[in-house]
Order: structure tokens, then sequence, then C-alpha cells
């Protein structure tokens, strides 16, 4: 089935292009694919989905491209996009880091998973000239019963132009089993978002994506690529972003240090431990993962380690 | 293949080696050639040429050479036995100069089985003298931009995960060759005046202003000068070029070599099958480059073993004499004459290389000369890391939190098992550690360049010959402390995931075998999860993996789980134990076992089974109940074997907690709780069944002395 349906903004090759920010494991990719999929066979689109492969796991930060094109433009290019019309933000603190704003074309659209509002978004992002486009998508997905991917994805469909009640249909048909969870993530999403657009000002200007090249290049790299341990280890690295602020709750009062858990940490750099004794948790290390909490036993004064659900 | 791995492993330790093939056994080492050549190692390896099978043929061709041409080593070529000496000797010096291997090429059996009366040195001082001391000698410091994995005072990793910087890496590569092309005159020059024999990058035979010229590599250019002196005698001319280097590509030397000629025959002892000859196409393009419109005939000769003699050569000759005199070429019939005008790029930012003329890179940068991070950590001490010294059996996990971590923040998923259990280990082994790692999730979360998570020397060599590599540096090892380098212990750890035991077991059955002194500690997440969750070989029976599903045909993995403690048995290495995360007090006693092998120069296997949330299907804190479970249902019993003698270590059914199969494969997640539903109840049955049989086995084994 094709509808007759025009792409809101194009690039000089005919390209409208959307780029998904997210962390590994949060369905971006699959969110993609089922983009591009709709795209070409409902919608009557050509283009490309690139998504980036690499060392990138589970938590770790990672993009996913779609580039919309006219049926009969030629599709040539590959690889992601630097100039997305679209961005997609699965994370608001991923805006920051990773330096989101960068290379967005004038009129873009910006859908971000957040509490925040669009315009303290817009402050992330460095922007104006865009429509910034709000929703918690993560509490939307909890609610009901969805993955984080569905409500941002309705809403890219939605900003789009691709008519609702068809990528609806769509959905229900890829997924029956979770056709009722999805359904109801797509439309709360649409009608729970808000929006806002900004006009081009003198506070923020359009910028190009930096080029990426570090201050090691052939001049400067070691023999064989070797890195040298003292001088660049990720001791420093904030590995944040990947544990989403859930860490365990210590209580040092209820702690008799027995070690347990540092048995089945992943990374124990991160369980503080000073002469014997356990001190607290290094957030820049935890990824959440939660397996301390498993382990560690009750004692007279409950548990150190539990969830903090707050 | 394991032969060069054990290179590797003492190449980046600091040693200077040799190692020598031929064929097939090349093409065997032809995942290992380029990673040497891409880490910068040097040593020679001496190329017997032959055809490549098949049909197979084991004489001498040059199929062989011509694959490796593009592998990033230097390559010599020795037409004779004396230069097959020779080279050997310039190869190491030049080599050792720039960072690079070189590949010495002499004729299979023309040269290599051939007895010829020759000229050695009557004292090897005058060879050391020329080629230099050793690498790293009295110091494992850093020298020519060389660093040595065991300077523990300097933890360095080596190998690791690099992105966009690989072009840069690429570039550095290209600009050894522009050194080592440097170089060579003057090496060529000091070894003629030690020697009284010359080599150079080409050696000319003949009349240079000759029209026609042939070019041939090896004995077949020693064989043509004979037909060069025959036409001479009969008052004609001819000119001959012999390559003597081939990486780098001597373009300028063989373009003055070729001198006036019309036609150029270009003999090569291999053919491009479906396009125009190797050596053919670069003559070619040298010609055209300088806007020479000589013409390249192409002769593929000699495949096979065949003999080439001074009557091929003159053959040859002969032939373009005819079609010189009988053939009309017309201005317009001759080769495009294109003149490229030399480039005016700067060397300052993109370098160029006089060796290949236009050839630049687009894309790679420089860097920053300046740049210097400095410090943010210090290198840790055989102290701090000794803890268990004479604790034998007692194990106290609170003395044990004082072990430092010998890595620090990778980027693996949230509650994988990799990390959790090499690092538990890690705090029942003592000392100094040195960690080689196999490809896989353990090394691509780590090392992703320009950070590494290793606070200790590290090195990630190739898939599967971890164990080969172990070797070298092992040896290395043994070097370094009998000359007084290295006083301080150095435990050798070799990691591995259960596919690297999968491809690469020959190589781990061989360091059994040798029972060379390190561990190799494996993680078995049942498949290939750094790739998508692909099956191996230790995967349950019925288990989903991305290429073993379940629908109407397939019902998951089709076999059994294969128990490589069972496989290294047969081998009577000295220790082989399992572990799991969940008996952390047992697992640091294996540990300690397995350093306490290491030192009494034995080898140690220890297997440990790794939970991977996110292709298990499974939540990410219930890693240690699950793998629990699984020790419980015996579907992982922990177990060692001394010498061939078996020991259960945990007995579940003595601890009264041994339950069924199912129950565990329940808790470990999608990829294998489908075996509860009623419709795989057979398949259950069956797995239960296989673990059953061999539990039993096991405490049969386990309670007879003998066994």
């Amino acid at each position: 089935m094709s509808i007759d349906f025009r792409l809101p903004m194009t690039d000089d090759l005919g390209f409208c292009n959307v780029l998904m920010s997210a962390l590994g494991g949060d369905g971006a990719n699959m969110a993609g694919k089922l983009l591009y999929k709709i795209g070409c066979t409902d919608f009557g689109l050509d283009g490309g989905f690139d998504a980036r492969y690499g060392s990138e796991k589970k938590g770790t930060a990672t993009d996913v491209s779609v580039r919309f094109c006219n049926l009969g433009t030629p599709v040539r290019q590959s690889g992601p996009t630097k100039r997305p019309h679209f961005l997609v933000v699965f994370h608001d603190d991923l805006i920051q880091p990773l330096d989101l704003g960068a290379g967005m074309c004038a009129g873009a659209v910006c859908i971000v998973n957040s509490e925040k509002s669009p315009e303290a978004i817009r402050q992330l992002l460095k922007l104006s000239g865009v429509k910034v486009v709000c929703l918690d998508a993560t509490r939307i997905a909890a609610e009901s019963r969805s993955r984080l991917n569905m409500p941002l994805f309705a809403v890219l469909c939605h900003e789009l132009g691709f008519s609702d009640a068809e990528v609806m249909r769509i959905i229900k048909a890829q997924w029956p089993r979770a056709a009722d969870a999805n359904i109801t993530a797509y439309s709360s999403a649409v009608s729970q978002s808000t929006s806002q657009t900004f006009e081009r000002d003198e506070l923020f200007s359009e910028r190009p994506v930096p080029l990426g090249q570090g201050p090691i290049g052939w001049r400067n790299m070691h023999n064989g690529g070797t890195i040298d341990a003292l001088t660049h280890s990720t001791i420093n690295r904030d590995n944040r972003i990947a544990g989403r602020g859930h860490v365990p709750k210590f209580d040092e009062g209820a702690c008799i240090s027995c070690g347990i858990c540092l048995t089945v940490c992943s990374d124990p750099g991160g369980l503080l431990w000073s002469e014997g004794r356990m001190k607290g948790i290094d957030e820049q290390y935890c990824k959440g993962c939660m397996r301390c909490v498993e382990v560690c036993p009750d004692t007279k004064k409950g548990r150190a380690l539990t969830i903090d659900y707050a | 293949m394991a032969a060069l791995g054990i290179c590797t492993g003492v190449a980046v330790a600091g040693g200077r080696v040799v190692d020598v093939t031929s064929a097939n056994g090349l093409l065997l080492k032809a995942e290992q050639m380029p990673a040497i050549a891409g880490l910068g190692l040097p040593m020679v390896l001496n190329l017997s040429t032959r055809d490549v099978s098949a049909p197979l043929n084991i004489k001498n061709g040059h199929s062989d050479l011509y694959a490796a041409l593009g592998w990033g080593w230097l390559v010599f070529l020795a037409p004779t036995v004396q230069a097959a000496y020779d080279m050997n000797i310039i190869a190491i010096r030049v080599a050792e100069a720039v960072n690079l291997p070189a590949i010495v090429a002499y004729d299979g059996f023309h040269t290599s089985h051939a007895n010829r009366r020759i000229q050695v040195f009557a004292d090897k001082s005058d060879v050391q003298k020329f080629v230099g001391p050793s690498p790293f000698k009295a110091t494992l410091k850093g020298e020519n931009g060389r660093f040595s994995l065991l300077d523990m005072g300097h933890p360095r990793t080596f190998g690791p995960y690099m992105n966009d910087d690989l072009i840069n890496a690429k570039v550095q590569m290209d600009l050894k060759f522009a050194r080592a092309y440097e170089l060579l005159p003057q090496m060529f020059r000091e070894y003629a005046e030690l020697t009284g024999r010359s080599y150079d990058f080409v050696q000319q035979y003949g009349e240079a202003s000759a029209a026609n010229c042939l070019i041939a590599l090896n004995t077949a250019g020693e064989a043509a000068k004979d037909a060069v002196d025959d036409i001479n005698q009969r008052g004609d001319f001819a000119n001959l070029v012999i390559p003597m280097v081939l990486r780098p590509w001597p373009e300028k030397e063989i373009l003055k070599a070729m001198g006036d000629a019309e036609y150029v025959i270009v003999a090569e002892r291999a053919s491009q099958y479906g396009a125009s000859n190797y050596l053919a196409n670069e003559v070619g393009a040298a010609l055209q480059r300088v806007g020479n419109t000589a013409t390249i005939i192409q002769r593929s000769y000699g495949i096979g073993g065949l003999n080439f003699t001074k009557d091929d050569a003159l053959a040859m000759y002969q032939e373009f004499s005819h079609r010189n005199s009988e053939v009309q070429f017309g201005e317009d019939q001759g080769l495009i004459s294109l003149r490229n005008p030399r480039s005016t790029q700067s060397a300052k930012d993109r370098p160029i290389f006089d060796f290949a003329p236009q050839k630049a890179y687009h894309g790679a940068w420089a860097g920053d000369a300046s740049y210097d991070p400095g410090a943010t950590m210090t290198p840790l001490t055989a102290k701090e890391c000794t803890l268990n010294a004479g604790c034998d059996s007692k194990v106290n996990l609170k003395v044990l939190s004082a072990m430092p971590s010998r890595f620090d923040k990778h980027t693996a998923c949230p509650g994988c098992g990799i990390f959790t259990s090499l690092n538990l280990f890690l705090r029942g082994i003592d000392g100094h550690v040195c960690l080689l790692f196999n490809t896989g999730c353990g090394m691509v979360v780590s090392t992703g360049y320009p950070l590494t998570s290793f606070k200790v020397p590290y090195f990630h060599n190739l898939f599967h010959n971890n164990t080969s590599t172990a070797t070298g540096v092992v040896e290395m090892i043994k070097r370094f402390k009998a000359r007084g380098d290295l006083p301080e212990e150095v435990t050798v750890i070799a990691v591995s995931g259960d596919g690297g035991d999968d491809i690469g077991m020959d190589q781990v059955i061989g360091a059994a075998l040798r029972n060379d002194p390190f561990i190799l500690f494996e993680y078995d997440n049942k498949g290939y999860m750094n790739t998508g969750a692909q099956m191996c070989y230790t995967g349950f029976k019925g288990q989903k993996c991305s290429n073993s599903h379940l629908g109407s045909n397939q019902t998951g993995k089709r076999q059994h789980h294969k128990d490589i403690v069972e496989i290294l048995r047969g081998t009577f290495a000295p220790y082989l134990a399992t572990c799991a995360e969940s008996h952390p007090v047992d697992m640091i006693r294996k540990a300690r076992r397995a350093q306490a092998t290491v030192r009494d120069g034995g080898f140690a296997f220890v297997k440990t089974l790794s939970v991977c949330p996110l292709n298990w299907g499974m939540d990410e804190n219930v890693g240690p109940s699950a793998v629990e479970a699984a020790v419980n249902a015996c579907l992982h019993p922990l177990y060692e074997i001394e010498h061939g003698n078996t020991r259960i270590s945990f007995d579940p059914e003595n601890a009264d907690k041994k339950i069924p199969a199912i129950d565990a494969l329940m808790k470990m997640g999608g990829a294998f709780s489908h075996m509860g539903k009623p419709e795989f109840a057979d398949l259950a049955a069956d797995l239960q069944a296989e673990v059953d049989r061999r539990w039993k086995r096991l405490k049969t084994m386990a309670s007879i002395a003998e066994l």
C-alpha cells in the first residue's frame, strides 16, 4: 500500500535525515529499521538505514541514521548522517557530552525523552531556529508496558507526517502479541508530548559536527597503536551514562563488610573499600546492574545494599 | 600459524625472532602476518617460495610470495644461497631500525635445498656488530619507538581495539617503508664494506641501453645472466633486471635499471588468474608514471617448479626480439603516455612516499605533537599485589578486598560475567600479572583506542592464537630472567572466551602438551556474543542462538555441550579446573593452585561459566544466582584435575542442593528457558540424561584414586 506522502524537509541531495542518539540496548536500532521499512513499504519512499557498528555494547552511546528520499532519487551516500533534520534523543543526559546540537539543519525537529521543558532542552542543545519536542518516554513506556523506543518512535512518525492511524496499524500487525502495549504507548506519546518552536536568534547558531580528529595522529601515535596505560587509562571516564543514575543505595551501618559484593561486581573499583571495610559506591563506575544488591546478606541492621526506587 | 603466534609473543615481549615457512604454511599464517606488521613488531620470516595448492605441488612457485605483498612486510629477494644468507642479516637490521617485519624470499628447492659453496662469517661478533645488539639489551625500557610488554614498571596495552584512528596507524606503516627505503642504501654499503658482497634494490645485468629487457626474480634472474652473456658473445645486446627488494617498491631503481628498453618482458613464476600479472602491473604503472611507453610483455613461467634455465631465458629474449622486428607498433598502439606532474602536496600535513609517486592518504590526521596528557595512574607494584603468599587454603574475602583491581572502567554490558569472573580470579593471583586476550567482548570493551582499562601489561593478538602468543611471552620471561633483566615474577594469564577455545582448540592443546608455564582462563558464555550470539560448541543442546533457532524445523542447538576440560584431560597437563563466581572461595583457591602450577613450570587451565544477560535474555542482576543454579544442576560442575587425577570441589548432592537442569535453565534467560515448556520436554529430558551421565562419570573418576 502506498500513501501520497511528502517529505517535510530535504537536503540538497533530496534526503530527509533522521538521527537517533541512544544507548546500546535502548532499541534505537530496531526503531530505525522499522522506520525505514515502513517508509519504504507503506509511504512510497526510498533511502537508507545506517547504524553504527563497532565496539558499542549495552549501555554505551550509539546512534542510528535513517535517510528518506522520494522513490527515484539515487541513493548513493552511505554511513550515518551528520546533518539531521530530525534528531531523536533517547536520554537527555546524552545531549551535552555528545554535543548533539552540532550539525543540526535549520528548521530541524529535536525529539527528546526528558522531563525537562523544550526551553531547557534547547539550552542544552545550544540551538535556535528549531522545534523541540519533549516527552517523558521512560514513564510512558513503563506505564504502557512497552519499550522506550516505542513512544519516541511514535512522536518521530508523527512529526515526520506519517499518518498515526496507518503507523499504528503496521505496529499492530508487526507485533500482534504486544499490540495493546505498543498502541497505548504510541497514543500516549503523541498526546502527552510538549513542543516549542524557537526562532533563529543571536544566542545560538548552526555549527558543524567536529571532525572527530583527536590529538593523536600518525605523527605521535605509538608504534603499532600501543596505548600507554599510565597516561591513557579509562580511570577518569564517567560511566554514569550507562548507569543512568540507577546505582544501589548503600547503608554503611548495615554493612558487615563480608566482601561478597566484591565477588559479583564486574567493575569492583567502584566499590569503595578501605582497610577491609566497605565505604560506599563510586557512581562513575557503576552501571546499575544490581548484582551486588542481590547477594548482599540480611544483617541485624537490615541490608547494606538496596535498590533506591525513589 | 601457532609458530608465528609464538614469534609474535616473543617479539611483543622484546625478543629477536626468525621464522621459516612456505606456500600453504604462509597462507595458514596469513591472519597473523598483517597483525605483526600492524603491531610494528620487527622479525624475519624466511619464505622458501612454493606454489600454493591445489592441485598439491610442493615445488617452487611465487604464488605464496605474491599473496604476501600487501601484508605490510618488507620483502627481500635472495636469488642465490649466498644471498639468502646475507639478506637474513641485512633484513634483521632494517626491520629493527624501522619496526617492521621482513620477509626474505628465496626459491623453494632451487635455493632452499641447494648445496652451494658460500662464504659465511667466521666470527659471529662481526654479524652482531652489523645488526646491532639484541633489542632491550639490559633494559626493558622502550627504545627506537618499540616497547616491551614485560616492562612492568610501565604497563602498556598492545593491540587495542581501534576505530577512526586506524587510518593514522596505516600512515605510520607507510612512513616506516619510506624510512626503510632511505636507510637501505647505507646498510647495503656497510654490508659490502664488511663482506665484499654488494646488494642493492635491483641488480642490473647486461646492457642498460639494450632495446630488450628481461625482468626476472630470484633463480630465474640468475639463470638469465648466462643468456645475456650468450647474447653478448653473439655481438648482440640484452638487458636483465633482477629486483632484490619488492617492498618498499624500488620504483626509481627499477626504472633506471630498465634503461632504454623498448620491450620489457616481465617473467613471473606465477599468474594472477583473470588479470595481468603482479609484477607486470607494477612495472607497467611505474613506466606509465614517467611517461615511458615501453611495451610490457608478460610471461608466466616455472609454475610448480618447472625449471628455468639459460635456454628458457634465451627463448624469451628471442621471442620478443622476433616481435621487435616483425611486428610494427604504431605510435597510437603503445601504452598510454601520461605525464603526471609530481605532487605539490606539503609533506608536513600529508606525507608523500618516494617509493610510490602520487600516493597519499585522504582523511588521516597528523595529531598534535605537543600533546602530553600526563600520567593519571602509577603502575601496580608486586608488593601491593601480594596478599596470598603462604595463605594456602585459607581464603579471607575481607583481606582480598585490598588486592588492587588489575583493570578499571570497561564498557561491558551491565551484569556481564566476564570481568566479574576475571576480577575475582585475579584476586587470587599474587604479584605482577600480564594479561593476553583473545578477540571477543572482553577485549573490545576494555581497550577502545586511545584509552585502556588495563593497569597491567596487556596484549591482544588474534581470536584464537592467544595460547601460542603466551608461549612466546613466557619464553622471553625465562630469557630475561636468566640474564637478570626481569627480577620480579610475572604471571602470564591468557584470557579467552569459549569461542577463542573453539577455533583455537588446536593451539590450546599444543600449549597444554608443551606444558608452557602460563594460565589459560576461559570465560564460557556459551556463544559468540561479540558478533551477535552465534552458536558455539560449549552451548547446551536446545540453546537458542542467532543461528540455531526455535521453530518448526529447528529446536535450538542440535548437539550437547563441549567439555573442554575432558578434552584437555588427555594432555595430562598438570592442572585443569572449573570455577564459578557463585563459589568465590573455591575460585580463589583454584587461582592460587593455578599460579603454583605455573611457578612449578607447568600449564594451568581454568574455566568459568560467564553469564551474558544481553544474549541469554536474562535480567542484569540475576547472574550470581543463575551461575549458582547451573553449578547445583551439574550443568557446570566444579572440579579439578591434577596430572589426570580428578577431585570434585563441590558436590551439590552432598550439600543437598542438587536441582534438575531445567530449574537452572529457567533462571538463565530466554536462550534456555523455553526448554521448560511442555513441547520441549523431550529435549529437556535428553539434556538431563546427558548431564546425569557426565556427572556420574565424573564422580566415578573422582572416587577412584587411580583415575
